[in-house]
């Protein structure tokens, strides 16, 4: 944590680090803006984006790619963690 | 900016098409400078259409101010009224309404308006100085227009020449920061008079009788009829029917009616406009989507449109021209309305690939007029030799049908050298000329043939012996054998599918004769889809424009390709070829694109399947639901157990509304549920009746499902309504309202998303009167228990355990419902209670000063309201009653209904009439339902449906209701449900008004507090006091004259022509009004026969509707509704007041109008600026129909006067 001057700030930070624990975990995240949705393994952080390894959006055309996300864009999410909930599997036709 | 325009009104001859057919004594609005240019061209050119006779179309910028200088050359007084404008209306109204100076002006004069344009969009004009809707009438005739607002800083030039035009249909709009666009006008109109080369009304060539009346598109058609004549007498294609050619370029050239020019992935806007006066047609527009709000992008995706007279909508094409997939060709746009589309409603959008210079031509050797191609896109490549471009690639030849396509049917032909160099470099079947999948889609695969057999539409036998119909090829042999009975195919697709659809034609080639239709020889079908991707050359199912012809013969199959980008409603399938003739036999289905990633249940087994009206679905993220399709069709020709037809039409072939109603092939006709007790009020009763053969849709208390609502057939408006249920009137956007009814017309997909809180039976219907009563309605059924033949959805709680022997059919009527201590949905022990006591009696009505009365008036009234009603000391009026948001209401309903006052004692309810008229008895109980609010349908529905228990009152008993209103949601329509075919028409209806907390209702001219009434003030803590004024819009009225002779509107209404019988469908009987008020013209034409004179007061009195008062400014909310009863669509229209199209959307556009108004309707007025409009200008401002032909000669229009000083009477409203 750096030199935090707010609550905001400090919020902010908790969720960029937050992300940087889980690295190499899946994620599902929820957005207002398109495509709204993605799945994926989180690769990295980079200031406050997370670099994510998408596997499912809402759109075949924009999966099996590296998405950048602005992390205080998200507004809802759930990191999958050993032994809680699965993250379903999303195929096509399973 | 200051423009001006000089318009002058002028009599013409208006030839619609290439045949010479024409109205001899049109009358149009064009500009001055082209006054005496066009009069010469039409003299020179007595049969054939001219360029400038079309409605007048120009254009101005968002902020602009515009004078026009307005002459009159036309033989009686006339005006131009502006919609959506701000201006003074007492100088600029084009109309002489109430007490302000006369704005029309007679022969030979002038007039200046000034008009201020703050928002962007359609203007919408027209004359109201002659309203008479006979074909004297100006605005049946062609005075129409519009003033096209674009954004500011545009300029315009001709698409053509690419230089500054004036006016004009079509122009390409340009701004200096936004991407140019194609614009195109397109006017729908119709009942104009229509005259062949001959002088004489045209002879439809098929049935050798008159043709039907005039439905066309910027004053031009061009009917099946007149085309059907060159191939009689052998000119083109002589082994052919007619309407498999009707829109083949290849056959007949070019249509005269609009053809909106463009290439691939311009951008477009069509501004679409209904200058007709009667009809609610739809625009559809193949290959592509839009917003239906398009400033608004959470509005719903739509590809059809109903449009009501004298309302607009912006079509613009998601993706521009082509759409996602860059489809090129000829795009068919039309009324999908089929005796208006066989009519000659139609035109063609086109798409190219290649520059169009001028130097080109069309295979026909018809030079191809220059294109400019938008100057902010990459110029189109030149034609070649090599790669001529569309449509000179098709291996058509001319006075013959279009070809097949390449690769699409099983064992068909190759590409040609040409084709292959215009194709895709995968060309496959279904797919050539475009790619209409993205990336590699998972695909399926699905075949399907159209076949016909025999369909039983319900117990008592009614069926079409030639029922024709689409099945999954596996369904076949159990459709064939009787195993399975058939229904609308539906399929269910993931959205991020490509669709491969093998398709093939097992109908026999003829259509028998009946006493419904001509023998037919429909020899090729098609499978037409809406909203999916495809390539409109070869896969559109249809024979559009120089496309290839992609339908297939008997026996053949032909593939189709389509691609779902994302989630979609269910969209339409249909034949395009021959739907004219057989489409209401059942040629209708749907797909449905559901969530990507969900699977598709049996609701009985839970076996997975692909297809069906009904099925369960789940998802692994979003929760599961059920999902339930629902088609209304009409036209559908059946005939009785004993092979006689049903409502046939007047001879084989008319267009004359022939046959009934149905839903999903079904249909459950109110006069076969009369019970042993004669008695309307339990005709909805399982108890009594046993549960309907329509769809009974079954959930557990507490399921989401999603209902999609389509109309497979064929030319009229139904109104859904959902009892007890409600959904968001925009399924993405939470802030849109809420609503429980939708207005349908053919092509239309609505999807409503909604949960079912309670257990008991909802009644969903086609609630207006002649629907429901040849049995367009059914149940949805929320068990509380375990059922045998439903399963749970894999992510609810298991229902309880069936403790109670489901309910059986017993014969006699339910027992009384039993409010006893429960509370609605959503309420709480804690909500306050509002108490209101009403009585249902019969009373006297008198709808204007000139003695139109209803002597069997039913109303709801307040008890403490009674005896002043019936001594006459206070005039009824529709029951207006309000609740605040968070309130529970108690309403205690008494009936005084008598027998002996009903008009009829033989029990046939002689007018208006419906369709298969039968002996059904007035009921003498009675119930009070309301839409929108929270409520147990097993106790305050009003609703005695299905196993519910009796939610009626009979003579002298009481009932209670407890509603509970769970939003301020405005407007909620109130009717009796007890006997909907002999109460509404006689006044059984009225409001509910659900107001925000806190709310209280004062008097408007004492501001003392008061229960009920359509005229009130609300004083709110935080709120500005606001004026409500309630409009309850109605039709299918019985009034007498003041001779006690009963008024057979609309034609005793009509001004200034007689009768003409054979006009009025059954649906259109009936005199009409708002709020038990009707000022009919005819009345004042009596005494006073001057057109433009007949809405002043100055020669006048005021009009018997409701006069609404306000000061300048002050704010307004006018609450509309529609409970009663006919299925006739009406416009509302308000002078020179705008306000949001969803009032709880502040994203939704501006508009003065409100469309396709049909029983149920409600909706909430927000005036922006208050009283007086944005300027806040004082005078008379009409409210009226927009429908001429028969609304506003028959009363339906009153005033909205805006004082400009203090009234003794009216006390201002506190700010």
């Amino acid at each position: 944590m750096g030199n935090l001057n707010s609550i905001n700030e400090m919020h902010d930070q908790a969720m960029i680090d937050h992300f940087i624990n889980h690295i190499g975990e899946r994620v599902i995240c929820f957005m207002p803006s398109y495509p709204f949705m993605f799945i994926g393994g989180i690769k990295a952080v980079l200031g406050d984006v997370v670099k994510i390894d998408v596997e499912t959006t809402h759109f075949a055309q924009l999966e099996k790619r590296d998405w950048y996300i602005h992390i205080h864009n998200i507004e809802v999410f759930y990191i999958e963690r050993e032994g809680e909930i699965e993250i379903p599997k999303l195929d096509d036709f399973c | 900016m200051l423009r001006r325009y000089h318009v002058v009104a002028i009599p013409i001859r208006i030839v619609f098409n290439n045949f010479g057919d024409h109205n001899p004594t049109g009358a149009i609005y064009v500009l001055k400078e082209n006054e005496s240019t066009v009069k010469k061209r039409v003299k020179k050119n007595r049969f054939t259409p001219v360029e400038l006779v079309q409605p007048l179309t120009i254009r101005a910028n968002e902020g602009d101010v515009v004078e026009i200088i307005f002459e009159n050359q036309l033989p009686y007084a006339a005006g131009m009224h502006f919609h959506e404008a701000e201006y003074d209306v007492l100088t600029s109204d084009g109309a002489n309404a109430g007490l302000n100076p006369d704005t029309n002006v007679e022969t030979g004069k002038t007039i200046l308006y000034k008009i201020s344009l703050p928002y962007k969009g359609i203007h919408y004009f027209s004359d109201l100085g002659n309203v008479s809707s006979s074909e004297k009438g100006s605005n049946m005739d062609g005075l129409f227009g519009a003033l096209l607002v674009e954004i500011r800083g545009s300029w315009w030039t001709d698409p053509v020449t690419g230089e500054r035009q004036s006016s004009g249909v079509f122009a390409d709009v340009h701004h200096p920061f936004l991407p140019s666009f194609r614009e195109y006008a397109w006017f729908f109109n119709d009942e104009m008079e229509v005259n062949d080369l001959t002088g004489n009304r045209p002879i439809n060539p098929e049935t050798n009788q008159e043709g039907v009346s005039f439905h066309g598109v910027n004053l031009r058609y061009e009917p099946l009829a007149n085309r059907k004549k060159l191939i009689d007498e052998g000119v083109v294609c002589p082994e052919y029917e007619g309407e498999e050619v009707h829109h083949d370029s290849w056959v007949f050239g070019d249509p005269a009616t609009p053809i909106l020019r463009g290439y691939r992935g311009d951008p477009a806007v069509i501004r679409l406009i209904h200058g007709g006066v009667k009809e609610t047609h739809v625009f559809h527009y193949h290959v592509h989507q839009w917003l239906s709000d398009s400033g608004n992008t959470l509005s719903e995706i739509v590809d059809s449109q109903a449009i009501s007279p004298q309302s607009h909508y912006d079509v613009q094409p998601l993706y521009g021209l082509g759409s996602l997939q860059g489809a090129i060709g000829d795009t068919i746009v039309h009324c999908h309305l089929y005796p208006h589309f066989v009519g000659g409603m139609w035109g063609i959008n086109r798409i190219f690939d290649t520059l169009q210079d001028g130097s080109q031509v069309y295979p026909n050797g018809k030079a191809i007029a220059a294109l400019q191609p938008l100057p902010d896109r990459a110029v189109p490549p030149s034609s070649t030799k090599q790669k001529p471009g569309f449509p000179n690639f098709i291996p058509g030849r001319i006075g013959y049908k279009a070809p097949r396509p390449p690769l699409s049917i099983v064992g068909g032909r190759d590409l040609t050298e040409l084709e292959r160099n215009a194709a895709i470099p995968n060309a496959r079947p279904g797919a050539v000329f475009a790619e209409p999948s993205l990336g590699n889609p998972p695909v399926v695969e699905f075949n399907v043939s159209v076949i016909e057999k025999k369909i039983v539409y319900n117990k008592q036998g009614w069926n079409d012996p030639q029922a024709r119909f689409y099945v999954f090829d596996s369904d076949l042999d159990d459709i064939l054998s009787g195993k399975k009975e058939p229904e609308p195919l539906v399929f269910h697709v993931p959205a991020g599918s490509s669709i491969r659809i093998n398709f093939s034609n097992r109908m026999p080639e003829i259509l028998q004769g009946s006493p419904f239709q001509l023998l037919t020889r429909t020899y090729e079908t098609g499978f037409h889809n809406h909203f999916v991707k495809f390539d409109v050359l070869v896969a559109d199912g249809a024979n559009t424009g120089w496309n290839y012809d992609s339908s297939v013969l008997p026996g053949e199959t032909i593939r189709y390709e389509w691609f779902a980008d994302t989630e979609l409603k269910a969209f339409f399938l249909h034949d395009h070829l021959f739907p004219g003739a057989i489409q209401q036999h059942g040629v209708f289905g749907g797909g449905i694109i559901q969530p990507r990633f969900s699977s598709f249940f049996d609701p009985k087994t839970g076996i997975e399947k692909d297809h069906g009206t009904q099925v369960t679905v789940s998802h692994p993220i979003i929760p599961d639901y059920r999902d339930f399709s629902l088609f209304v069709q009409d036209f559908t020709m059946l005939f009785d157990k004993n092979g006689r037809p049903i409502e046939p039409p007047p001879f084989p072939g008319s267009e004359d509304d022939p046959g009934v109603f149905g839903v999903n092939y079904k249909c459950e006709p109110l006069q076969f549920r009369l019970g042993k007790e004669c008695d309307p009020a339990y005709s909805f009763s399982s108890y009594v009746n046993g549960d309907p053969v329509t769809p009974i849709l079954k959930v557990y208390e507490g399921d989401p499902i999603r209902i999609r609502l389509l109309q497979g057939a064929h030319e009229e408006s139904h109104s859904f309504n959902l009892h007890g249920l409600k959904w968001k009137s925009e399924r993405a956007d939470m802030d849109s309202a809420s609503k429980d009814q939708q207005h349908i017309s053919i092509s239309e997909s609505f999807t409503f998303e909604l949960e079912v809180p309670l257990s008991g039976d909802y009644l969903w219907a086609f609630e207006d009167e002649e629907d429901i009563w040849l049995g367009t309605w059914g149940l949805i059924r929320a068990y509380d228990q375990v059922v045998d033949d439903l399963i749970v959805l894999s992510d609810r709680p298991d229902p309880p355990p069936r403790t109670k022997p489901l309910p059986v059919v017993t014969g006699n009527p339910p027992a009384p419902a039993r409010l006893e201590s429960a509370l609605p949905p959503g309420a709480s022990l804690y909500s306050p209670v509002r108490k209101y006591n009403v009585v249902a009696f019969q009373t006297p009505i008198i709808y204007n000063a000139y003695g139109d009365h209803d002597p069997f008036g039913i109303i709801f009234a307040l008890a403490e309201d009674v005896n002043d009603i019936r001594l006459g000391k206070k005039y009824p009026e529709p029951l207006i009653l309000r609740g605040n948001l968070g309130e529970i209401i108690e309403v205690t309903l008494t009936s005084l209904l008598k027998f002996d006052l009903f008009p009829f004692q033989d029990g046939i309810h002689p007018y208006p009439t419906v369709k298969k008229q039968a002996f059904y008895p007035p009921s003498v109980r009675i119930s009070l339902h309301t839409n929108l609010l929270s409520y147990d349908v097993k106790t305050s529905s009003g609703d005695t449906v299905g196993f519910n228990p009796d939610q009626t009152a009979g003579p002298g008993e009481v009932i209670t209701y407890r509603w509970y209103v769970d939003g301020a949601h405005g407007t909620c329509a109130m009717w009796d449900v007890a006997d909907l075919r002999n109460h509404r028409s006689f006044g059984a209806f009225g409001a509910f008004i659900a107001e925000p907390r806190f709310t209280k209702y004062l008097h408007p001219n004492t501001h003392e507090p008061i229960h009920t009434g359509g005229n009130i003030v609300l004083s709110h803590p935080f709120l500005p006091e606001i004026r409500e004024f309630v409009l309850v819009m109605q039709d299918g009225v019985r009034l007498e004259d003041k001779h006690q002779k009963v008024i057979i509107d609309p034609l005793d209404g009509v001004i200034t022509k007689p009768g003409e019988p054979d006009l009025v469908d059954t649906y259109d009987q009936g005199s009409r009004g708002f709020n038990y008020r009707s000022e009919r013209l005819i009345n004042r034409y009596r005494d006073h026969p001057v057109l433009h004179d007949l809405f002043s007061s100055n020669v006048f009195k005021d009009p018997s509707t409701p006069l609404f008062e306000a000061y300048p400014g002050e704010v307004i909310t006018i609450r509309l509704t529609s409970p009663a009863e006919r299925r006739r669509a009406h416009t509302f229209h308000l002078h020179g007041h705008k306000w949001k199209a969803d009032s709880k959307d502040l994203n939704s556009r501006v508009q003065s109008f409100v469309g396709n108004v049909i029983a149920g309707h409600t909706n909430d007025l927000y005036l922006i600026g208050g009283a007086g409009g944005m300027f806040n200008l004082p005078g008379d401002y009409m409210y009226r129909s927009g429908n001429i032909r028969w609304d506003m000669e028959q009363g339906m229009w009153g005033i909205l006067r805006i004082h400009d000083q203090v009234m003794e009477h009216l006390p201002p409203l506190k700010d």
